[in-house]
């Protein structure tokens, strides 16, 4: 980036723009654990600059410069992704999108919101349930993921199942293009919203958003213990295709009961096996024949046992602690599968079958998120400090996509990292439709770019797949994968 | 389904690993609020501590990154959301402790010590005259140390030199004397509870201080301990057990010691016609797990609303008092002030209570600069008012 640019953009943007190397180098990372080793000689992580525009007329001016002296502009949010989704590859501008924050408005009437692309979920939270109100879904990373976060990545999480995606429930959007050209976007523009809807920041800078709210109304918990992946899988199934449909549905595999256990997050009144949570929302009248609906499955299901009520209650209240398995770690490495859900059993006996392989228990647990999908996320144990060792365990990650992959399944979000994937995600023909939208919109390809369409030369799938099996064979004939 | 909530802290390497770098921790903290860049996000904080002490970069000491070490309340916040249970109140300690071990703390911190070790006290002043805002009491020598006293009354510093603070143990000793307890204080053999030691950095002058305070009690053979400074009262509640070993002491903040005796009828209070809400101070409620006691007494003046603060109890938002902020950035703790401002302005009330002389201070001036029609006031000061 031109010196002369960066100096542009200061002047205007005084001390909301900074360059130093300091401040610049807390911008090259999100939550993915991988070693400066890996990603200093291949990616530019390091922007030239960041800047946090104030609203929208920002957002649009500084994408102007950039668009004029193709400058890359990488948008970013929470960065609570973990594909380096929001790190810049080829170093320029990143856009820190969290001043464009609040509530627009509140139609009671049209029952929507309009809110700042950058407000978390839970600050949106915090303004409508004061006013009897609530989302109709959310990602379970609430309190640092923002709306325009979750509409640019697949928005599917708590609530998806019965109220379906976030793209389902977005009325209208504002977007501001590459060019610096700002559009209004609804389901039937061209370009319709969808475009926009998990494209990851590639298409245009979203600045703030229409959603559908609902009536607060009362909850029921319910929390199941099963011996079995099968029998868990079964009453999954019976619970899902119940007339009632649950709010939320989420399942706990016996490996990830085990970590649980052995870092005391779970009461010893638990036992092995499998968990099943499910959670009602709705009117008094629905919950009570949700109940029936459990308790009957229940019945139906000898070996399953329901658990004390202050359990499920407890489970819903930290609906976004998942990352408290880490303190097992120190790190955690894995990866997060859309999966059918009729394969979950399958999916999840190659799982324990890879467990005993590679001497690492690996654990999952998963969303139902569809009437016909889950996501799966399955994580194992590792140790940065130990960089070798490291390096040979991030080769595991793949191993998980390719027995997800096995199963109908695919990995949920691109980014950089499972841009070696993309042609499991999408079809030929979607893929050639997703890259004429870039072309459409971002002919430059300044916005996000190194993302979502196709994979660097060395992540080749041939020769990625080829390293990563490399990787995991020395982990296993080492034998140190860290069993517990 | 956590059967443990507390959040834990190893040692600083271990917990910095152990960061997931979620980010959870960024839209609680005022100072992120306030300064907006990922550098004083605890997040961003916990990256360059991982950097400096796990991966051996000694370049990322640098002062940028003490700066924003320092520029930071200690309120807690960022332990309730912390998605993996790190106690980072502790690592901020920590932090801070080894960068005074260094040598690299700023002034404005190592003029804190050097004050409480020359002095005994934060002030400048001769901690003799501890006792100067007992001259306004009808009877100034009620306060005067007295062994076997039923309650010994823990002033604290501000409360002690800072005429702005004086009510706060004047109010105090009145509802004392009305309710007929027995109480002392420990004069100039009071010293600074050690708490804005720890909280600079330096844990093992503190400790000193502990050590002092309790053989001072243990001397006086006192069994109650009220203590009206929500950091004097963590002190002497959290951090005083290795002194306390094997003594009896029943340690109350005053607001608890105030709810007992409105129970047991020993306080009548008149009705009052006010909107009345109550900002938590970090110490006492987030960080020292007193919510209920201040919300019992206000709710217990006849005639009161109360109104919560948008927030409250564990959410609650810092005024920008903590962590020693004032003497390392002064504008950046007003700052914070003028977020709490905009809550209190939000609820329409005409009074704002505390029970931290620090927080009532940052409070008050903000409000008066605003031009807020709503007054501050201790707990002990509201309460002497609706017994007037
Ligand atoms: C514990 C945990 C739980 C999670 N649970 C879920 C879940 O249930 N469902 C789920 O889908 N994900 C989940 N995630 C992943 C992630 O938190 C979400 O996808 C989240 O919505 C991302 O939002 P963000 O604000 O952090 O976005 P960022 O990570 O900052 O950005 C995400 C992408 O969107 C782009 N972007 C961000 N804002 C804008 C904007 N306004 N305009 C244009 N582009 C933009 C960025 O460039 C990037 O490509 C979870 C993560 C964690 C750590
Ligand atoms: S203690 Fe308070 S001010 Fe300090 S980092 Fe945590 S939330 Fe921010
Ligand atoms: S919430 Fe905890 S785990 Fe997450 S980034 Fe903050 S300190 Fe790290």
């Amino acid at each position: 980036m031109k010196p002369e640019i960066v100096e542009e953009i200061k002047h205007k943007y005084g001390d909301r723009a900074n360059d130093s190397p300091f401040e610049r180098n807390l911008y090259t990372r999100d939550l993915a654990p991988v070693p400066a080793l890996m990603v200093d000689p291949l990616f530019k992580t390091m922007p030239d600059l960041v800047v946090r525009p104030a609203n929208e007329e920002e957002v649009a001016e500084i994408l102007r410069i950039a668009w004029k002296e193709n400058i890359p502009v990488t948008p970013r949010a929470g960065a609570s992704t973990t594909y380096f989704d929001s790190i810049p590859v080829k170093g320029g501008i990143v856009m820190d999108l969290n001043l464009l924050r609040g509530v627009v408005g509140l139609n009671e009437e049209r029952m929507t919101v309009t809110v700042q692309a950058g407000t978390t979920w839970s600050e949106l939270d915090d303004y409508l349930k004061r006013r009897g109100l609530t989302e109709k879904s959310y990602p379970s990373s609430a309190p640092v993921a923002t709306i325009g976060g979750w509409f640019c990545m697949m928005g599917y999480g708590i609530g998806s199942l019965k109220y379906g995606s976030l793209l389902s429930q977005v009325k209208s959007a504002q977007v501001v293009l590459a060019t610096g050209d700002t559009i209004a976007v609804t389901p039937d523009t061209d370009p319709p919203l969808s475009w926009f809807a998990g494209s990851e920041g590639t298409l245009g800078i979203v600045t703030w958003l229409e959603l559908e709210v609902r009536k607060l109304n009362p909850m029921k918990h319910f929390l199941l213990k099963m011996d079995s992946v099968p029998e868990m899988a079964q009453v999954l199934k019976e619970v899902k295709d119940a007339p009632v449909i649950p709010y939320n549905l989420h399942f706990t595999d016996p490996a990830c009961v085990q970590g649980m256990h052995a870092l005391g997050l779970i009461p010893d009144e638990v036992g092995e096996g499998c968990l099943l949570q499910v959670d009602y929302e709705g009117a008094e009248q629905e919950l009570d024949q949700a109940e029936d609906i459990i308790r009957r499955i229940v019945d139906q299901h000898p070996k399953v046992k329901m658990m004390p009520g202050e359990m499920a209650d407890l489970e819903w209240e930290e609906r976004f602690k998942a990352l408290r398995l880490k303190r097992g770690g120190p790190s955690v490495l894995g990866g997060e599968v859309w999966l059918p859900i009729k394969e979950v059993s399958g999916y999840l006996a190659d799982i324990a079958a890879m467990s005993s392989k590679y001497g690492i228990r690996f654990m999952s647990y998963g969303h139902v998120v569809t009437p016909e999908y889950v996501t799966v996320m399955t994580m194992f144990y590792a140790n940065e400090v130990n960089t070798i060792n490291y390096m040979f365990s991030l080769g595991l990650t793949k191993k998980i996509q390719d027995v997800g992959f096995r199963y109908g399944g695919h990995p949920y979000g691109i980014g950089l990292w499972n841009s070696p994937y993309i042609t499991r995600i999408y079809s030929r023909k979607e893929l050639a439709e997703l890259r004429e939208r870039k072309k459409r919109l971002d002919p430059r390809g300044i916005l996000n770019p190194g993302k979502v369409y196709r994979y660097p030369l060395l992540f080749h799938p041939f020769t990625f797949g080829i390293g990563a099996n490399v990787m995991a064979g020395l982990i296993r004939a080492a034998g140190r994968g860290g069993r517990r | 389904m956590s059967t443990q909530h507390e959040n834990k802290f190893t040692t600083l390497e271990q917990e910095a690993l152990i960061c997931a770098r979620c980010g959870y921790c960024r839209n609680c903290c005022p100072v992120y609020r306030v300064i907006g860049w990922e550098s004083a996000s605890p997040r961003g904080k916990i990256t360059v501590a991982k950097d400096l002490y796990v991966k051996g970069n000694k370049n990322a000491l640098s002062d940028e990154f003490i700066q924003r070490v320092t520029q930071c309340t200690l309120c807690g916040a960022c332990n309730v959301v912390c998605s993996t249970s790190i106690d980072l109140r502790e690592l901020w300690i920590e932090l801070r402790r080894r960068i005074a071990e260094g040598g690299k703390n700023p002034k404005g911190l190592q003029d804190i010590r050097k004050n409480i070790l020359d002095n005994k006290n934060i002030t400048t002043f001769d901690n003799q005259d501890r006792l100067e805002w007992a001259q306004d009491l009808d009877d100034p020598d009620v306060a005067e140390p007295r062994d076997g006293a039923e309650v010994a009354y823990f002033v604290g510093c501000v409360s002690s030199f800072f005429p702005q603070a004086a009510q706060i143990p004047l109010a105090n000793a009145e509802i004392f004397g009305a309710a007929g307890v027995d109480f002392t204080t420990m004069g100039g053999d009071e010293w600074c509870c050690g708490f804005p030691l720890i909280i600079s950095g330096y844990p093992d002058d503190a400790r000193e201080f502990r050590r002092h305070n309790v053989e001072k009690i243990k001397e006086m053979g006192i069994s109650t301990l009220v203590a009206s400074c929500a950091s004097c009262y963590h002190i002497w509640k959290y951090e005083s057990r290795e002194q306390l070993a094997g003594y009896d002491l029943e340690v109350l903040h005053t607001t608890e010691y105030l709810a007992r005796l409105i129970e047991e009828n020993r306080i009548q209070l008149n009705e009052l016609d006010e909107v009345i809400t109550y900002h938590d101070p970090c110490d006492l409620g987030r960080n020292g797990g007193i919510f209920d006691a201040p919300r019992k007494i206000i709710n217990s003046i006849p005639g009161v609303r109360f109104v919560e603060l948008a927030h409250h109890g564990m959410d609650s938002l810092c005024c920008g008092g903590g962590g020693n902020l004032q003497s390392v950035d002064p504008q950046l703790a007003k700052e914070i002030t003028k977020l709490r401002v905009e809550e209190i302005k939000e609820t329409g009330a005409t009074i704002v209570v505390s029970s931290c002389q620090q927080c009532e201070q940052m409070l008050s001036a903000a409000i008066r600069e605003t031009g807020l029609p709503v007054r501050v006031m201790d707990i002990s000061q509201l309460i002497l008012e609706a017994m007037e």
